[in-house]
């Protein structure tokens, strides 16, 4: 039950980070890890927020990890993929930026990729026959229900979450 | 809930006579000599302020307008905002939401598949029967462009882009990224937004409105074209849309876990990507999302089982 996941500092981040990419992964709250993906079994040790972690397998709502020798399932929702730190604008992030500018022929290829922008948005005229369009595509509550008999779903009842108390000054946005 | 509707819809319906059409100028019109008389009465008695209907609730309308400072001018903005936009009828929300939607259309058409845009009304109608939002005839799109993007507008119409349906992977994903939206609707964020925002500008041309395809007293009132898309939620919202988004997506027997795999899939893209700049200007960072989300759920689905659908799951060609 030791905290065997120390939070990495940002140096070692990024060699891990160009390393193992795709499985990368960074510990978003302070959480067990377990033998298996289920919250009765075995506690096989603990992650702290911040740590880096690869990421080895997914199942329902648990991903198992490793750091070092150590490994174990913890919920997905401790864990957030990619190597960003617990923030948004992290050190993958970086990484990103950098390899974009470095990299001539990947700047064309996300630029080329047009999103939407707000201009786009604020020019915006009224498209009628679009709209009409979506009409057509219309669903009824009867059709909804038969299609999801089909495949076997059902309405379960499942209560609403609560609203968490409000976090502590720190957000993990502005740490970086 | 149920109840304070069918009074607002009472009492609407006798603003608007007889007609089939609401007549939304007339109603601000209504509303704004309202307002103006309450002012004026309001001093020697606060207690006999003129509501709109007797047994209306003491909700949010009344309590909101009457806090604000004295006014300096004849009519505050934001108090007026409040008094006008306390609440809206099915048929304003509907209104407002149709023209939001028939502008962002402007800017990004559907895509032509009949099959993609059925199966997504399919799976989004039956999450959003688990809402509870029953008086709502419920919109689903997609739109055709390769950014990475999901939109809500009020009265029922809930758009996913191209660029994020193509990164789904089964139906409890688009089901819990259809949660989310839905639940922006259900919990009416756009029209807190609205009611927020300076009205002084919609209210001159709003008398001569005549509804036909494009709504020109609701025009003024969301400002150019879809640009509200664009200015986005108050982070809380996002929040609160992921907690309750989740929940639909489980209710309707999915995994909880389609919402957070989505979200999981965007934390691990590159930031400075094009697809994803709007995206991230108006929605806090997935990470962000995520670490909220869990707090809130911990162990609370350890129990829940649910379905992934992925064979059913349509794919783009």
């Amino acid at each position: 039950m030791k905290n065997f996941l120390i939070p990495l500092t940002a140096l070692t981040l990024c060699v891990s980070a160009a390393s193992a990419w795709a499985a990368s992964g960074t510990v978003l709250r302070n959480d067990k890890l377990y033998s298996q993906p289920s919250a009765t079994s075995t506690v096989t040790g603990s992650a702290a927020k911040g740590a880096s972690v690869n990421i080895l397998a997914k199942q329902g709502g648990w991903l198992r990890v490793s750091s070092g020798k150590t490994t174990g399932w913890i919920r997905l929702l401790s864990v957030r993929a990619g190597a960003g730190g617990i923030g948004g604008a992290g050190l993958g992030d970086v990484v990103g930026a950098a390899t974009t500018k470095s990299d001539p022929s990947r700047v064309v290829a996300v630029a080329g990729l047009r999103g939407l922008n707000d201009e786009e948005l604020k020019q915006a005229k009224f498209n009628g026959d679009e709209l009409a369009r979506l009409d057509n595509w219309a669903a009824t509550t009867a059709q909804a229900r038969s299609f999801a008999g089909q495949s076997g779903l059902a309405a379960v009842n499942v209560p609403g979450l609560p609203e968490p108390r409000p976090q502590q000054a720190s957000s993990p946005w502005e740490n970086n | 809930m149920k109840i304070k509707l069918m009074v607002l819809a009472v009492s609407l319906a006798s603003f608007s006579g007889m007609s089939a059409g609401l007549d939304l100028g007339k109603l601000l019109e209504e509303r704004i000599k309202q307002e103006l008389n309450k002012d004026k009465q309001s001093q020697p008695a606060p207690a006999q302020q003129p509501a709109p209907s007797p047994t209306q609730a003491p909700a949010t309308a009344q309590d909101a307008a009457a806090p604000p400072p004295p006014a300096k001018q004849k009519i505050d903005a934001r108090q007026l905002g409040f008094a006008l936009f306390g609440d809206y009828s099915p048929e304003e929300e509907m209104r407002i939401g149709k023209q939001i939607s028939g502008n962002l259309l402007g800017a990004v058409p559907l895509v032509r598949d009949d099959k993609l845009q059925r199966y997504v009304n399919l799976v989004g109608n039956w999450v959003a029967l688990q809402s509870g939002r029953k008086d709502i005839a419920w919109h689903f799109g997609v739109l055709d462009t390769e950014d990475i993007n999901a939109f809500a507008a009020p009265g029922g119409y809930v758009f996913v882009t191209k660029g994020l349906y193509r990164r789904l992977t089964n139906e409890a994903e688009l089901a819990g990224v259809l949660g989310h939206e839905i639940a922006h609707v259900s919990q009416k964020h756009h029209l807190k937004v609205l009611k927020q925002s300076s009205l002084i500008g919609a209210l001159g041309q709003a008398a001569s409105s005549k509804a036909k395809g494009s709504d020109q007293a609701v025009q003024n009132l969301i400002g150019n074209g879809a640009e509200i898309m664009a200015r986005g939620l108050d982070k809380n919202a996002e929040f609160e849309a992921d907690r309750i988004g989740v929940v639909y997506a489980a209710r309707a027997g999915y995994t909880p876990w389609g919402l957070p795999e989505v979200l999981q899939d965007m934390a691990g893209l590159p930031a400075k990507d094009n697809r994803t700049s709007l995206l991230y200007k108006t929605h806090p960072h997935p990470a962000e999302r995520l670490a909220a989300l869990g707090e809130a759920v911990d162990g609370r689905f350890d129990a829940v089982r649910g379905k992934e659908l992925a064979d059913r799951f349509y794919r783009i060609r």
